[in-house]
């Protein structure tokens, strides 16, 4: 390869990259993240206010935080309605999960290791700081027992 | 779908965001075009310039007694493994056994390989029984025992595939993965068919091609710089162990297996495979197969899928290196660069398995002073947690790519030396390696993107 070659693919490398740098890091912090973040928190603040299309920065800044968002699981005849629940929530976030079932169940939230009991009629109250980064795994101890699949619910805690 | 052979896993990595994922993915190209720019014109690695360490440091190292000791140390824990399994606790998360087995052996040893050499042929349990039968049946035969057979040459590291195959459908296939006397059984049937193949084919024979787990490590340790040699340890050249390795029938589907599996661990959270593990399941369900048995058969055919997906890909990256020209067959340009899907395949392990080993890693040090959970504490250390902090998210994440694009430049110089050292014409082993170039951009890609992919 002769030096022109060599310096051609150097400069070729550096192109690649400037470009990378201006499509994928100025929206990487700021515009991306954010309106992604936004648009994955908006579903659940759209329930309690109409302005869910604040943004991240402007939600952070507020003096008074929003009310913790409750995921409610409904446990019938040991499956979950509608399908696995997922509760997202940023490091630091208090996380609220309410799981009601139609048999006594004990839960188990993997990571966290938090462990609390159902009834029919006296629903099992996840209440924790979400300080551990991850996706952690919520499952029936009653299903795994019975050889069924055990999951219920994952709570996902993204990076501040 | 039921989670098979993740008993282990209390928690999940996130998946690396896409700006990240866009800009490791840029790094790979980038890195890719300055490699094949400012790579050396001459072959440098293929010498390994080996030198002892100094002052009879390496002799000491490597003496009689430490080689004892280390011996015995192996063969301690694989009692220890058995005993645990069987007489222990069957909740995989409060026995030594999975965890020992899953996360200290399989997955620590791999860094302690590439940073200290072969160190489990040093701690090697079977190797050391092994050894030490020969010793004393030599003694009592007052002389030389019967020479073993001879090893098959196209046997190779056939049974090394074979055996990592069957470690990695334990793990990720069957159901009674994690299950601690399941892994006891395993562990005794192992060493059962180590012990009579090192009879037939000798100690060392069999240490160095056929057992699956001395031929896995000895392949990581070759990224390391130090390696001891005839009862010496020594340092060499970094890289330069890779292309001294000895190909054999059956080295590039061993790399296969360990790639491919990776592969399918990480690709079986992502929704394609979780998308349709259910309905193969079905189908085998609909064949007369128990639920959990068809799912087994599903994630087994995903396994094999995946490794055989990874072998017909460098396959096929072979294929066009050989329409270059050079008059090579293509089995033997898919020996000359097997050697360079080991850096890849250490990328995979480290980057996949990362926090599974820094979290899971932590548990060992409750599960040694109450190995049966049965709740004695032998070194006061029982009453200990994982602490989740060690690593944040972001943290991670820099880690996972960081090791992959240090993977993906590894192989490339490794191929680029490789390259050069088999073609007499400079501009062919340059052509040729615009087509292992892409095998690798490919191998780095899916490694990235499985990365991006997870069960949320």
């Amino acid at each position: 390869m002769s030096r022109n070659q060599r310096i051609a693919l150097v400069v070729g490398a550096l192109v690649v990259a400037v470009v990378a740098f201006l499509i994928a890091q100025p929206g990487g912090d700021d515009e991306d993240d954010g309106s992604e973040r936004a648009a994955q928190t908006a579903p659940r603040q759209s329930e309690a206010r109409t302005t869910g299309e604040t943004t991240e920065t402007e939600a952070e800044a507020e003096p008074a935080p929003p009310k913790p968002k409750i995921t409610h699981i409904r446990l019938r005849s040991g499956t979950v309605v509608g399908g696995v629940k997922r509760a997202q929530a940023t490091t630091g976030d208090t996380v609220r999960i309410l799981v009601t079932s139609d048999a006594p169940d004990e839960l188990h939230l993997h990571g966290y290791d938090i462990y609390e009991n159902a009834a029919p009629g006296k629903p099992a109250r996840f209440l924790f700081r979400a300080d551990i980064e991850g996706v952690f795994e919520l499952e029936s101890h009653v299903a795994e027992d019975a050889g069924r699949d055990p999951l219920i619910g994952r709570v996902v805690v993204e990076p501040a | 779908v039921i989670q098979l052979a993740h008993g282990l896993v209390a928690r999940s990595d996130l998946p690396i965001p896409e700006w990240l994922f866009g800009w490791a993915a840029a790094m790979v190209l980038v890195v890719s075009f300055v490699a094949l720019a400012v790579l050396w014109p001459d072959p440098r690695l293929q010498q390994e310039g080996w030198r002892p360490l100094p002052r009879g440091l390496g002799r000491a190292l490597a003496a009689r007694p430490m080689e004892i000791i280390c011996g015995a140390i192996g063969v301690f824990l694989l009692g220890a493994v058995v005993y645990t399994g069987f007489r222990g606790t069957q909740s995989s998360t409060a026995n030594f056994a999975p965890t020992f087995i899953y996360v200290i052996f399989w997955l620590a040893l791999v860094p302690a390989s590439v940073l200290l050499g072969d160190v489990f042929k040093a701690f090697n349990p079977w190797r050391a029984v092994g050894r030490t039968v020969g010793w004393v049946a030599r003694g009592a035969a007052r002389g030389e025992l019967p020479a073993p057979l001879a090893y098959p040459r196209w046997l190779g590291h056939w049974p090394a595939a074979a055996g990592i195959f069957a470690f990695a459908a334990m793990e990720l296939v069957a159901s009674n993965g994690d299950r601690p006397e399941d892994l006891a059984i395993a562990t005794l049937i192992y060493s059962a068919l180590t012990f009579v193949a090192m009879a037939l084919y000798g100690v060392e024979t069999w240490t160095q091609r056929g057992e699956a787990f001395s031929v896995y490590f000895n392949l990581f340790s070759r990224l390391s710089p130090i390696e001891t040699r005839d009862g010496v340890v020594g340092y060499r050249k970094p890289l330069s162990g890779l292309p001294a390795l000895k190909v054999l029938p059956g080295t590039v589907p061993l790399l296969a297996v360990m790639i491919g599996s990776v592969t399918f661990d990480g690709a079986s959270e992502a929704p394609l495979w979780t998308g349709i593990a259910p309905d193969i399941s079905q189908f085998f369900q609909d064949l007369g197969l128990a639920p959990r048995r068809a799912l087994e058969l599903a994630f087994l055919l995903g396994l094999s899928a995946a490794i055989l997906l990874v072998y017909g890909f460098y396959r096929l990256g072979v294929a066009g290196a050989r329409s270059v020209g050079g008059g090579f067959s293509t089995g033997r340009l898919a020996g000359a660069f097997v050697h360079t899907l080991v850096p890849i395949a250490l990328a995979y392990v480290a980057a996949h398995y990362l926090t599974l080993l820094l979290f899971q890693g932590q548990s060992i040090a409750f599960l040694a002073s109450d190995p049966l959970g049965d709740g004695a504490d032998l070194f006061g250390t029982a009453d200990t947690q994982i602490d989740y902090g060690v690593i944040g998210a972001n943290a991670t994440w820099y880690w996972q790519v960081g090791l992959v694009v240090a993977g993906h430049a590894t192989a490339l110089t490794l191929a680029h030396d490789r390259a050069l050292a088999i073609y007499d014409d400079a501009r062919l082993a340059v052509r040729s390696q615009y087509w292992m170039l892409a095998v690798m951009v490919g191998f780095t890609s899916l490694a990235l993107w499985l990365l991006s992919q997870a069960n949320v």
